[in-house]
């Protein structure tokens, strides 16, 4: 295992080295090519979608072997929540790799924001929530007494659905995890940290003149921008995204998920979506999950041309959700 | 579908009037209360008045030994008060369980907040004087008993500032790692503070204008110097208003109007003031 980032390969065109991911590569299409047929029974959200098979980046270096080549960077196993006496969630084991999107789908209320906010124990600012169950971030238990939670959220960021920037300048808001996990030496360090991490989230051009204006007087697309580049000014491990378009139009939506394109490699990402085209536009991997249960895992391609299970199924042709 | 429309107008109408009304009736009363004042009043507000302290003949009577009695009970008051009040509301709000015991501490926080001015001075009596032998009669005493007073108002309205920062600020705090304690101090009281201020404005005032606490651990003592520190014999003004409208010497009517000017003037001081601080730290979403 690598400790290294990858360098960001914006385009999915990139051509892969490997004969063997090649090889793979081929037969995922051979097999998506045959169930070409199906695609005509499916309805709505796949009429016309050959974009959901052409835009799912193709290097997926760690296809070729599967599991063995590389531990994913959090597994959960068996993770169950209960608020009170209702529970939440059910037996669900999901891994989060280091170099894919994993997005969590399901209709509202099934659970996937609740375990979304266990991976980095967000869970623990709500009375009365209990979660069991292993969460592992590298190996390491989250939920163990020596895991340090303000360690853990400094490694696994977080993005909300509603873009809450603090109310304070552009610059603040970035600098604000950098400066209380002290990772930077001086006001040069600072400044360099900040504008690295606007300029990943894509928003640096937008803001480089106005740094010093509050975040709040942003656009709702640059105040979700300006929260992911707040995200990774810490440098963390994994980002979690909780429906982060769910408030914004299609063109800062469209920002954001080719945003997360570029993320990709650099950062684990999980993502709670709503939008089935989304999960299928920006994700490697998906999970379906139902009345807090987790029914279906696997690559994204698979779950939305081929899904095991027919609620899988009927969730993403629109029957339900 | 006409005449509906011109009821509803109709009935804005009234009820604007009604709401005028409502306001012109609590402002005649505070007019009422100013010319009075400044017609009797106005005559007495001389240089001595001003610089000199109490006395038993009327012409050398002044108010300053009262002013700055005032002054300096409610320094003592706020410097206990709002600190005291403040982290209590935080405690309460943000790092408290929610138990039994404080529920319990809630509810006897509201209740403190409406017992009778009274009771406290009764308890400054006892507690301060009779326990602990500070000094009677002195702003120190004064601004202790106040500060108890003053303390469960602040406390209420802080943690209603507190409950009101937005959950979505938090979570952001939390999400890039800050600790409980960076969440509160970085985010949420910064957040809170014009809101904590409000509610010391009220106490504060409520404070200023008190007498029968004053009046029951000694400060209506007859005094003719100013005091030079929290310790010396003083008086307060609103107390000092009580006591010169109880003289014979009709020449000290004109005397308690004048101090009632001053009073009010001061607490305009005082609230302006804290308005100001308020805005200050004010912050637009």
């Amino acid at each position: 295992m690598t400790k290294e980032k990858q360098p960001i390969t914006t385009n999915s065109t990139v051509p892969f080295p490997s004969t063997a991911v090649a090889a793979d590569a081929a037969r995922d299409d051979a097999g998506i090519a045959k169930e070409d047929t199906a695609w005509t029974q499916v309805p709505e959200p796949a009429a016309g979608s050959s974009p959901i098979t052409t835009e799912v980046p193709a290097p997926e270096p760690q296809d070729t072997a599967e599991g063995a080549a590389r531990a994913p960077k959090m597994t959960a196993d068996k993770v169950s929540v209960f608020y009170g006496a209702k529970q939440a969630l059910k037996d669900v084991s999901i891994q989060v790799h280091d170099d894919k999107v994993t997005a969590f789908i399901g209709p509202s209320g099934c659970g996937k924001s609740t375990f979304l906010r266990c991976l980095n124990r967000m869970n623990d600012t709500i009375v009365g929530a209990r979660v069991s169950g292993d969460i592992k971030l590298e190996g390491e238990d989250i939920y163990s007494p020596r895991m340090d939670v303000v360690q853990l959220r400094a490694r696994v960021g977080m993005v909300f659905q509603k873009p809450n920037p603090f109310p304070k300048s552009i610059y603040e808001n970035v600098a604000y995890g950098p400066r209380i996990h002290g990772l930077a030496a001086g006001k040069a360090d600072m400044d360099v940290i900040v504008e690295k991490s606007l300029k990943r989230a894509g928003l640096w051009d937008e803001v480089k003149d106005r740094l010093q204006e509050s975040g709040t007087a942003l656009s709702g697309g640059q105040q979700q921008r300006l929260c992911i580049a707040r995200a990774i000014a810490v440098d963390p491990e994994v980002i979690l995204m909780d429906e982060p378009c769910s408030a914004l139009d299609p063109i800062a939506t469209a920002k954001i998920e080719e945003l997360i394109h570029e993320l990709r490699g650099r950062y684990a990402i999980a993502i709670v979506t709503h939008n089935m085209q989304q999960a299928a536009r920006v994700s490697q991997r998906t999970a379906f999950f139902h009345l807090g249960e987790l029914i279906e895992y696997g690559k994204t391609k698979e779950i939305f041309t081929n899904p095991r299970e027919q609620r899988t199924q009927d969730y993403i042709t629109g029957r339900y959700g | 579908m006409q005449r509906r429309v011109a009821q509803r107008y109709a009935a804005e109408r009234r009820f604007k009037w009604l709401g005028f009304a409502a306001v012109a009736l609590s402002i005649a009363f505070l007019a009422f209360l100013l010319i009075t004042m400044v017609a009797r009043g106005a005559g007495g507000l001389t240089s001595t008045f001003l610089t000199a302290s109490d006395s038993t003949s009327a012409e050398m009577a002044g108010v300053y030994g009262a002013l700055k009695g005032s002054f300096l009970t409610i320094i003592v008051t706020m410097a206990l008060a709002f600190p005291v009040g403040v982290l209590s509301a935080v405690y309460l709000e943000e790092f408290a369980r929610r138990n039994r015991f404080n529920d319990f501490i809630e509810v006897s926080i509201n209740n403190l907040a409406a017992v009778p001015s009274i009771i406290f001075g009764l308890l400054g009596l006892a507690v301060f004087l009779n326990l602990m032998h500070l000094p009677r009669s002195a702003p120190l005493v004064g601004g202790l008993t106040l500060a108890l007073m003053t303390m469960p108002v602040i406390v209420i309205a802080g943690r209603n500032a507190i409950k009101a920062v937005p959950p979505s600020i938090r979570d952001a705090a939390l999400g890039v790692g800050a600790s409980k304690m960076q969440v509160v101090f970085h985010h949420v009281l910064p957040l809170a503070i014009p809101g904590i201020l409000t509610g010391t404005i009220i106490g504060m005032a409520r404070a200023l204008g008190e007498t029968a606490p004053l009046l029951m651990i000694g400060m209506r003592a007859f005094i003719a110097s100013p005091p030079s520190g929290v310790t010396d014999p003083a008086t307060a003004l609103p107390v000092q208003i009580f006591l010169w409208s109880d003289e014979v010497d009709r020449a000290f009517v004109e005397k308690t109007s004048a101090a009632i000017i001053v009073l009010l003037v001061f607490m305009l001081l005082m609230n302006g003031l804290a308005i100001y601080l308020r805005n200050r730290f004010e912050r637009r979403w």
